[in-house]
């Protein structure tokens, strides 16, 4: 019997495309999945401080946007824990007006195939985007991320600060991009991303982009991918841990700082064992 | 208070700009056929092999398309370049020997002054075909080979077939195909194993016919335990009608070999410079790559290093200069392809007057090559707000054993730096210069003393320019 033909189409794509043999210029997503998009609207009043939390953990895709007027914060997060085989894909755009505030986070531990973009605008003069995500991969797990903050306002803030683990024969792309439209004077812009590699067998494409059609800006970005650092190990080791577990603490560690983020307490709780009980196959 | 700025004259040009009467032998027609490549290969009475090669390349240069990222090639019209200009000299081994007009031109960029000062071997490339070759008689006594690449494929024949168009095939884009297709001139050089040639070689490629491309191949072999350091130069005088450069260069560098290879590239503001350059590097080996990037309308040049040997090694260091009405998309690939390998990438770049600086790179990982090293730095200086400066590095890792690290600024002259400077007695104008040669010092550090002079020399930096 022949395959079945999944139609796809092109989901996201980095603002600078590069060579193709890297495979990262764009992420594809079955058109089946994209019709199927729940459609989520917030709207953050002037000067209104708002928390939304978007867990997700079934085959869905979802397309949240967010606008935060002038002065307005909000605090999104997003958790994403669906089962092995699940296919999802998730858009969140926000648009940031004067002086508006964005604190994301985002957990990417579940779903087979999990493809995800974060589009952030800061338009607004001194508008800011706080971005922390977290990824786990393990299996065969498929993990594709594209996120762009395009920093127009006058001094705006972007920071984007992602911490990852791969582990069995995951896959992941991550691309960020910090965009400097002209006339961003005195913004800055921050990304990092940390990567710990745990299985010979995974396969890891790190993106980091930076675009500046503006002088008066302050951009930088750095990426750090590897082992776990040998020196914690023997540390814990000293201490009585066996390796597996030397190991299972460093990851739950370099995690930490984005779950220290999420303020439901029982669904820090849900995803703390969720990645441990992963982390004890690994 | 309005923040300042530095005014950075642009590049002086006035030396490379002086245009010798077009006056070849024999040029091609216009444009990219079968008739026109089976001429040129007639002319340089080719081998029958080498036939073959060319007209294949063609067939896959006219069966594959432009590359669909970068910057933008619409202007480049193949019907309109001539592919093959053979000027009115023969290849000469005393300078005394070439033709007039273009000594006075090779005269001009100083290269037999270098010749006689600083180097061991000088070829000099005249449109399409070298004009010029000569070698320390000592080196080839150790059986060190330097000498244009026809002359290679006559003498060499074996050796040329054999790498020829190896580590780079046809197929990798369309403008090495073309280069395949219509290569002329260009450098040979084979160093024996365990020879160090201590002084460093240098060609330099003249682009002088307008609306003509330059095709030169550059391979070199450097066999186990041998040294070489090969400089290569470039330039030609301006044109209002487009000239292209697609030349090509392959560097071998054999167990426990290493090879510096410095560019100082200034072509006219007309050219579009599609370069290749890649090298391979076995057990223990390693390359150096010294690359300056100050002219072309259009640049896109990522030279390559195919770390394939265990405990290979890479040195990476790059400067591009972007100015008015220039597109320059640079940077550097590595492939770790054998364990214990280790890449060191170190870029500048400088975009001013409107002037796009794109800084691209790759970093792969195979899987196997455990232990494998990175690490990249790169950091991009914006002098007004009309440039733009992008950073697009890719890094792609398969496996747990590596440890890759990259980092890239991207900003404008620091305010804080220029108050600390003038604290201590310096000017503003001056301070101001001193930090955009601070910036670009890692690189011209890594040049010959020479060269780093004349990179400063490109730069010119007024250091009582007006601030705007």
């Amino acid at each position: 019997m022949a395959a079945e033909v999944v139609k796809e189409e092109v989901y996201s794509t980095i603002p600078m495309r590069t060579w193709r043999w890297l495979g990262v210029n764009e992420a594809r997503v079955a058109s089946s999945i994209l019709a199927a998009a729940q459609e989520r609207r917030i709207r953050v009043p002037a000067g209104e401080k708002h928390t939304v939390v978007l867990v997700y953990r079934d085959e869905l895709a979802a397309h949240v946007q967010a606008e935060l007027a002038a002065g307005a914060e909000l605090q999104l997060i997003k958790v994403q824990l669906a089962e092995d085989g699940v296919r999802r894909a998730d858009t969140i755009e926000v648009q940031c007006s004067e002086g508006a505030k964005l604190s994301y986070t985002a957990v990417e531990a579940g779903a087979g195939v999990s493809t995800t973009k974060l589009l952030v605008a800061l338009n607004g003069d001194k508008s800011e985007a706080d971005v922390a995500a977290l990824y786990f991969g393990d299996r065969k797990r498929r993990i594709d991320m594209n996120y762009i903050i395009r920093q127009a306002g006058r001094d705006t803030r972007a920071n984007m600060q992602i911490h990852g683990a791969l582990a069995g024969e995951s896959d992941k792309i991550f691309r960020g991009t910090l965009d400097f439209i002209r006339g961003a004077k005195g913004s800055t812009g921050r990304e990092k991303e940390e990567v710990v590699l745990l299985s010979p067998k995974v396969r890891n494409r790190s993106v980091p982009l930076m675009l500046s059609g503006e002088d008066d800006v302050d951009g930088h970005h750095a990426v750090s991918v590897g082992r776990m650092d040998e020196n914690k190990l023997y540390y814990l080791m000293s201490r009585g841990l066996n390796l597996s577990e030397a190991e299972r603490l460093v990851v739950e560690a370099a995690l930490a700082p984005v779950l220290v983020r999420i303020p439901d307490a029982q669904l820090a709780a849900e995803v703390r064992e969720h990645i441990e009980g992963r982390l004890s196959h690994v | 208070m309005a923040k300042k700025k530095t005014f950075i004259e642009d590049i002086e040009r006035t030396l490379y700009d002086i245009k010798n009467e077009d006056r070849p032998v024999y040029k091609t027609k216009q444009g990219l056929t079968e008739e026109i490549i089976r001429d040129i290969s007639a002319k340089k009475h080719d081998p029958d092999w080498m036939l073959a090669f060319r007209l294949h390349s063609l067939d896959v240069y006219n069966h594959t398309p432009l590359p669909v990222w970068g910057p933008d090639l619409s202007e480049l019209d193949m019907d309109r370049i001539v592919t093959y200009v053979k000027p009115d000299a023969k290849m000469a081994g005393r300078w005394e020997d070439v033709p007039e007009d273009i000594k006075d031109t090779f005269d001009r960029l100083g290269i037999p002054e270098a010749e006689k000062t600083s180097l061991a071997g000088v070829g000099a490339q005249y449109d399409s075909e070298v004009v010029y070759h000569s070698i320390q008689e000592s080196l080839t006594r150790q059986g060190v080979i330097y000498t244009d690449m026809e002359t290679a494929l006559v003498e060499h024949e074996d050796l040329v077939r054999e790498y020829f168009m190896k580590l780079v095939p046809p197929k990798d884009h369309k403008f090495v195909a073309l280069h395949g297709a219509v290569w002329s001139g260009g450098s040979f050089v084979y160093v024996p194993a365990g020879v160090q040639v201590k002084i460093p070689l240098q060609s330099y490629f003249r682009l002088n016919s307008p609306g003509a491309g330059q095709f030169e191949h550059t391979l070199i072999i450097v066999e186990k335990g041998a040294s070489l350091h090969f400089i290569e130069g470039c330039s030609a005088p301006k044109y209002n009608v487009t000239n292209l450069h697609a030349g090509c260069v392959e560097l071998y560098v054999k167990e426990g070999a290493r090879l510096r290879y410095s560019t100082i590239e200034n072509w006219s503001r007309n050219m579009m410079n599609l370069n290749t350059k890649r090298a391979l590097v076995e057990k223990d080996g390693l390359i150096e790559w010294v690359s300056g990037s100050f002219g072309s309308h259009v640049s896109m040049l990522y030279p390559c290093s195919i770390l394939h040997g265990e405990n290979a090694r890479c040195e990476f260091t790059g400067v591009t200069f972007a100015g008015h009405g220039q597109h320059l998309d640079t940077g550097a690939t590595v492939v770790h392809a054998a364990p214990h390998t280790s890449a060191n990438i170190n870029t500048r770049t400088i975009s001013k007057d409107g002037g796009i600086a794109v800084y691209r790179s790759a970093v792969k990982v195979a899987p196997g090559a455990d232990h494998a090293k990175c690490s990249v730095n790169c950091e991009s200086l914006m002098l007004d707000d009309r440039s733009r400066s992008d950073t697009l590095p890719v890094m792609d890792i398969q496996g747990d054993e590596a440890d890759i690290g990259h980092e890239a600024r991207i900003g404008r002259i620091s305010d804080e730096a220029v108050y600390y400077l003038t604290t201590r007695g310096i000017s503003e104008d001056e301070a101001r210069a001193m930090i955009v040669r601070g910036f670009v010092e890692p690189i011209a550090k890594a040049l010959p003393l020479e060269y780093a002079v004349e990179m400063n020399n490109l730069i010119n930096i007024e250091l009582e320019g007006a601030m705007g």
